[in-house]
């Protein structure tokens, strides 16, 4: 145990020394703050030239409405003022012309306009077709939009809008019925979600359900989840990395002369653990103390960070012990490589199945896959961090069956990597560590 | 711990009795006896594949025979004495981005040497090679000859009882492989047992008080150097003719002729004095010299491509 505890020092102080672990440090907030500050720079450095476009308008009754809605829209809605009483314009102005068919037909006046398009005269042409304001006219291309343009949803989508609420606005005042009315007794009934009422302990008073908290339902259980995959994700398979390393640069075997197999394996292991919960500390208490300023806290019990950190350490174990055996038994990152893919979908497993967990967490697919060795930590830690958390006899049977599991992992995969960690030569083949597992 | 003896009653720091290891259909040692006074310099020599690493990972613990029994420092069978072992591994495997200081704690502190005992030793066996300079560099800006001095100190720095050092030499310029002898030669004086591989058959010659050499598994010399060249007898003759090499061709009783440039090295068939007759009746002689075959020669009898014959020590 002493030389295990030695080599996973040495292995902590060594990752956390170098260059990359103050990286993966601010790794997550600078990709954070990076996307945020992108997505600002994007908004203030936004195209605001102005867009120009051509509409057909056959019913002769919709284009005054878009060519005023539009004026009103460049005029207000895309100005933002500032405390100087600045004006500063957030998006393009839409400035359409009314295009006289004349005598030449439906075929010249588009040909007449694409042509426009393609000279960049226009962005596009808006063909409103004489029976646009007939109701029966919903869904056979009585509005068209064309353009070279056509990742540019803005303008067709605003004028899809706008004349819509015209057409509208047009067909109940054809049919005498009052839209405002209409609109008043179409509107929803909004649900309150509510968790369950509680008598009170110790007053005996009726404690009324409250409002549930979307943060607890959805952010929280989400962000445990997606920390956890970062924390196996930065450090499992790294570990195949530096045992791969090792053994090419002939490391191991000096090791080896101090070390059993066993023991190197499960101080690399532990070491990598030891890296991963700093990280996860560091940011966990980064959240918390964010959380506590917002006044938050609360909504966040303690035993959820006891899990966590359960889990991460069952995960680090387990998947740790597998990517240290593959790095041991190659020769080559390329085979390590091939040998790690099937692993790799292991991990990623819970990305693929959080959904319909997370909307319903305690349906039998919530409840099997949650229970499935490989899952189970990332899994079980969602479905217990979602309100009220699945049954304790459910909790128990994970945390055993995911618990030997990872002995089983561990106990493999120092069989394996007591073989391939002094062999050399040929890739190794999936029979092959079976073989070597199952050796004596 | 007692050590086990040989007949003679010598400690014995290592013992291997009918030691065999295969991997797969291939077998790597085959039947290997031997054993290992304390105190002594033990040279392992043999072609490269012949089983030589192998045999040292066995001792090590690292490998586990397949059959036989290995006794190392009174502890059979076990890695009970690894801490008590320092190994110099064939490829030198150090972390090229750890300061030389910190790589030789960790090492020592595997081999169970408290903090404060291996700093020490650190400085002592730095200024003692004359790399305290480097002491808190990183490894990967060394050069091979410094890295190689590192690596020997590594196996070292804990007071092993025994060493191990495999191909402790190679690479190393002369200025360097100097200073490396004397270390080891000294470790000797201080009463460890040293078993070193090598391919310098000069250097075995001349360090080791025993020399084993194993071929295609199986150990086919055993023994001091002199007792090695006495079982071939005074077969050889040392020689520097008028017309060189040529001269000697076709010469009735010469065997085989090394050709040094210089000098001639010819093993003979029959009385020495016999070609000592026809070669001054053909040539002029400058030098003619009977002698005991070199380990090198013994070497090449045994291991050259022609030979396919096992022979036995």
């Amino acid at each position: 145990m002493v030389k295990i505890w030695r080599i996973a020092v040495t292995e902590f102080v060594n990752a956390t020394r170098s260059k990359a672990f103050l990286l993966g440090i601010l790794a997550l907030p600078v990709l954070i703050g990076l996307s945020i500050a992108l997505q600002y720079f994007g908004q203030k450095n936004k195209d605001v030239r102005d867009r120009r476009f051509a509409v057909v308008d056959r019913t002769s009754a919709l284009f005054p409405v878009i060519a005023s809605k539009a004026a009103e829209r460049n005029e207000t809605s895309i100005m933002r003022g500032d405390d100087d009483g600045r004006r500063e314009q957030t998006a393009p102005k839409f400035i359409p012309e009314l295009f006289d068919e004349g005598p030449a037909g439906s075929a010249a006046t588009e040909l007449v306009l694409a042509d426009r398009v393609r000279r960049k005269e226009i962005t596009g042409y808006f063909l409103i077709a004489t029976n646009a304001l007939s109701p029966e006219a919903a869904g056979e291309g009585a509005l068209a939009w064309s353009t070279e343009a056509h990742s540019y949803s803005e303008l067709p989508d605003w004028l899809e809008q706008t004349v819509n609420e015209e057409i509208r606005r047009l067909r109940f005042a054809d049919a005498g019925v009052d839209q405002a009315l209409v609109h008043k007794l179409m509107g929803n009934v909004p649900v309150k979600r509510l968790g369950l009422s509680n008598v009170d302990a110790a007053t005996g008073d009726v404690v009324k359900a409250k409002t549930t908290n979307r943060f607890a339902t959805f952010a929280l259980p989400g962000g445990c989840l997606f920390l956890l995959y970062l924390m196996v994700m930065g450090s499992a398979p790294a570990l195949l990395n530096t045992v791969l390393e090792e053994k090419m640069q002939k490391i191991s075997e000096v090791l080896l002369s101090s070390a059993t197999p066993f023991q190197l394996m499960m101080g690399k292991v532990l070491g990598a653990t030891l890296v991963s919960l700093t990280l996860s500390g560091l940011y966990l208490g980064t959240v918390a103390a964010l959380m506590w300023r917002m006044g938050v806290l609360d909504l966040v019990p303690p035993s959820l960070v006891l899990w966590f950190v359960f889990f991460q350490l069952v995960s680090l174990l387990m998947f740790g012990s597998i990517f240290a055996a593959i790095g041991a038994s190659c020769s080559e990152i390329r085979d390590a490589q091939n040998l790690m893919f099937p692993v790799m979908l292991l991990v990623m497993l819970p990305f693929f199945v959080f959904m319909p967990i997370m909307q319903s967490p305690n349906s039998p697919f919530a409840t099997g896959m949650s229970l499935f060795p490989p899952a189970t930590p990332m899994l079980m830690m969602l479905r217990i961090a979602i309100p009220p958390g699945p049954p304790w006899w459910e909790i128990a049977l994970g945390v055993g069956l995911t618990t030997l599991f990872t002995l089983a992992c561990v106990w493999a995969g120092a069989k394996i990597f007591r073989i391939g960690i002094l062999a050399q030569g040929q890739a190794p083949t999936l029979g092959k560590l079976v073989r070597w597992v199952l050796s004596k | 711990m007692i050590l086990p003896s040989d007949a003679n009653g010598r400690s014995l720091a290592v013992k291997l009795s009918g030691v065999t290891k295969r991997f797969g259909q291939h077998t790597a040692v085959d039947d290997l006896s031997l054993a290992v006074p304390a105190g002594s310099v033990y040279g392992f020599i043999g072609p490269n594949g012949s089983g030589k690493t192998t045999t040292l990972r066995m001792i090590l613990h690292i490998f586990h025979p397949d059959r036989g029994e290995i006794e190392v420092l009174g502890e059979r069978s076990t890695r009970a004495a690894n801490d008590r072992i320092g190994y110099l591994p064939e490829e030198r495997g150090l972390y090229k981005k750890m300061t030389v200081r910190r790589v030789l704690a960790y090492y020592a502190s595997l081999k169970g040497m408290k903090s404060r005992d291996s700093q020490a030793a650190i400085v002592h066996w730095l200024a003692k090679l004359g790399l305290e300079k480097w002491a808190d560099q990183k490894i990967e800006a060394l050069s091979k000859g410094m890295a190689q001095k590192i690596q020997f100190v590594s196996a070292v720095i804990a007071r092993p009882e025994l060493l191990i050092l495999d191909e402790p030499f190679s690479g190393l310029d002369p200025v360097n492989l100097e200073v490396l002898r004397a270390a080891i030669l000294e470790q000797r004086q201080s009463g460890r047992t040293v078993i070193f591989s090598t391919h310098d058959m000069a250097m075995a010659e001349q360090m080791c008080d025993f020399v084993f050499m194993i071929y295609k598994g199986r150990k086919v010399l055993d023994g001091t150097l002199a007792a090695i060249q006495s079982s071939y007898g005074e077969d050889t003759v040392r020689l520097r003719v008028d017309g060189g090499v040529e001269a000697l061709r076709g010469i009735e009783g010469v065997q085989s002729v090394r050709d040094l440039g210089q000098s001639q090295e010819v093993r003979c068939t029959g009385d020495p004095q016999d070609l000592l007759k026809r070669l001054a009746a053909r040539t002029r002689l400058h030098l003619f010299e009977v002698a005991r075959p070199s380990l090198h020669d013994i070497f090449i009898r045994i291991a050259a491509p022609a030979s396919e014959e096992v022979q036995h020590g």
